[in-house]
């Protein structure tokens, strides 16, 4: 579905992806983990068509994504949820997700969207008309992930979903992930807590200082000494 | 001296002055919200709507109003060809190169007119129908008066639900938040920045004609001060924030209609002075303005 060939990305004069090369196939939660500063949210960037690759190339289903305009990656269906939630505080909740909404004609379609969304994050509903700058980080994450889904993912890119929120409610969201795959959303998810990020994806890459370490099934990471002892404290 | 009818006529002044203080302030906030964009050209749009409306209104056979209308479009599409040729190739570049450029804009506009059309004023003769004078609600003034300020505040309703209810206009409040990410929402911000260059300029327009209207007169440079006082209006009322600037407009009409009105002769000279020492007290106050919020830095 989506396949990154030796991506090299700079932020001015730093080199900040140095040869990403990553596949991901319809319906898989693939994770990417790795420390701070390792390129998981520059590889997000760049998918997103925010930051501009110097070379190597990004395909989803054929289709070259490195020239395209931001908004015209979203409507092919890759749905980027910035990290660190990002919602638009001055304006309502529901306008959040109208304008994430905004390019589809299907009028049936985004009122079911709507209700699935509000289905799983019913508190949305009662805070429809708040500004989102007046939710909890919580329910601010909660209205990140559902913007994201008003905009119809099929690859859906996750940054960091449960930064700085309470244990109940990384529970809650990672099960809202698990419930996506299920219908069929596949997730690119970028994860510091590389423990729940191993639990729930099928596949992984470690990323290191712009590189690709290692890569494999969740499970098998999950296993390997040197992960273990890198990313999961021992 | 302080009659009655002297008050109110002043009241009136200060009603205009603001409505159209007003319009320009709307015009510059709306852009600076999006692009942090200090728009020095925006005065001119005021010049280039004057000069059309005299055109209009001198040697075509149409409708008076049509002095309105025809500027309004024209003005709206040079705003939005002025963004795509000179603003927009300096997107993401530091933020005063866009403001150096709206510079160059403002001068290549007023020294072209000077070029083309001369720097001598030229006198607008306002329909008849406009000049009369009539009485209301007790109170005796032009038809003119009356048709700037009911015409701001319409405009001014007509944007705020623009912005309040549509895609688009949600689309311009997300963007002043962060336009990266608006983009990431699907929405071409291009086209959303096109709209508020229109809106903008559009409304910088119908300031432009109602002022001619006002003062009998169009010059290259009549557009220059009127900008400079909505820029100190925007900033007073919180620049970025659309009420605010309707505010800061009035608060700036009634500050300085009553300024001149009420100082000795010797000190009410000092009219834009004291605009200006308004500004510094608003700002010592409140830095971010009358409803402006705290910038918050973006990424």
């Amino acid at each position: 579905m989506l396949s990154v060939q030796d991506l090299h990305v700079y932020y001015g004069r730093i080199h900040a992806l140095k040869g990403v090369s990553l596949e991901v196939h319809a319906g898989e939660i693939v994770a990417l983990i790795g420390s701070n500063g390792a390129g998981k949210t520059t590889t997000l960037t760049a998918l997103s068509g925010l930051l501009r690759p110097r070379s190597g190339s990004i395909r989803f289903e054929a289709q070259d994504l490195t020239r395209l305009p931001v908004h015209q990656i979203v409507r092919l269906g890759i749905v980027h949820c910035p990290e660190g939630r990002q919602v638009f505080a001055r304006l309502s909740v529901i306008e959040n997700l109208r304008l994430a909404a905004a390019h589809r004609a299907d009028r049936a379609g985004i009122a079911r969207d709507l209700q699935r969304v509000y289905d799983l994050f019913p508190i949305l509903a009662q805070r429809r008309d708040q500004y989102a700058g007046t939710l909890s980080g919580g329910e601010q994450q909660m209205l990140a992930i559902g913007r994201a889904l008003m905009s119809r993912p099929r690859l859906l890119l996750l940054d960091e979903p449960s930064l700085g929120l309470a244990p109940l409610v990384v529970e809650n969201i990672f099960r809202v992930i698990e419930t996506l795959r299920r219908d069929g959303v596949t997730i690119l998810l970028v994860e510091q807590n590389a423990y729940q990020a191993l639990r729930l994806a099928d596949r992984a890459y470690v990323l290191e200082t712009g590189y690709v370490k290692t890569h494999g099934p969740a499970h098998a990471l999950a296993d390997d000494p040197a992960v273990k002892a890198a990313y999961l404290g021992g | 001296m302080l009659t009655p009818s002297y008050l109110i006529q002043q009241f009136i002044n200060a009603l205009n002055m603001g409505s159209i203080y007003a319009l320009v302030a709307i015009g510059l906030t709306v852009v600076y919200g999006i692009l942090r964009l200090i728009n020095f050209a925006h005065g001119d749009m005021m010049t280039v709507g004057a000069y059309l409306a005299l055109a209009v209104l001198s040697s075509l056979a149409l409708p008076a109003w049509t002095a309105l209308l025809i500027p309004v479009f024209v003005v709206a599409a040079l705003g939005v060809l002025i963004e795509r040729l000179a603003y927009r190739p300096l997107r993401g570049a530091p933020e005063v190169a866009m403001l150096i450029t709206s510079l160059a804009v403002s001068s290549l506009i007023e020294n072209g007119a000077t070029m083309t059309l001369t720097a001598q004023p030229r006198p607008v003769r306002l329909p008849a129908e406009l000049v009369q004078r009539v009485d209301a609600l007790g109170i005796n003034f032009a038809v003119m008066d009356g048709v700037i300020v009911a015409l701001a505040v319409a405009l001014m309703i007509a944007l705020s639900l623009f912005v309040r209810r549509t895609t688009i206009g949600i689309a311009m409040r997300a963007c002043s938040e962060n336009v990266r990410v608006t983009q990431l929402m699907g929405i071409d911000v291009n086209r959303v920045i096109a709209v508020a260059f229109a809106i903008s300029a559009g409304l910088a327009a119908v300031a432009g004609v109602l002022w001619s209207g006002k003062f009998g007169i169009v010059d290259p440079f009549m557009g220059f001060v009127p900008g400079l006082k909505a820029f100190v209006a925007a900033v007073i009322g919180g620049i970025g924030n659309i009420p605010g600037a309707m505010l800061g407009g009035y608060l700036l009409g009634f500050a300085e209609v009553f300024f001149v009105a009420f100082m000795p002769p010797e000190v009410s000279g000092y009219r834009d002075a004291f605009v200006f020492v308004l500004l510094l007290v608003v700002l010592l106050v409140r830095p971010s303005g009358l409803l402006g919020t705290r910038e918050v830095n973006r990424a």
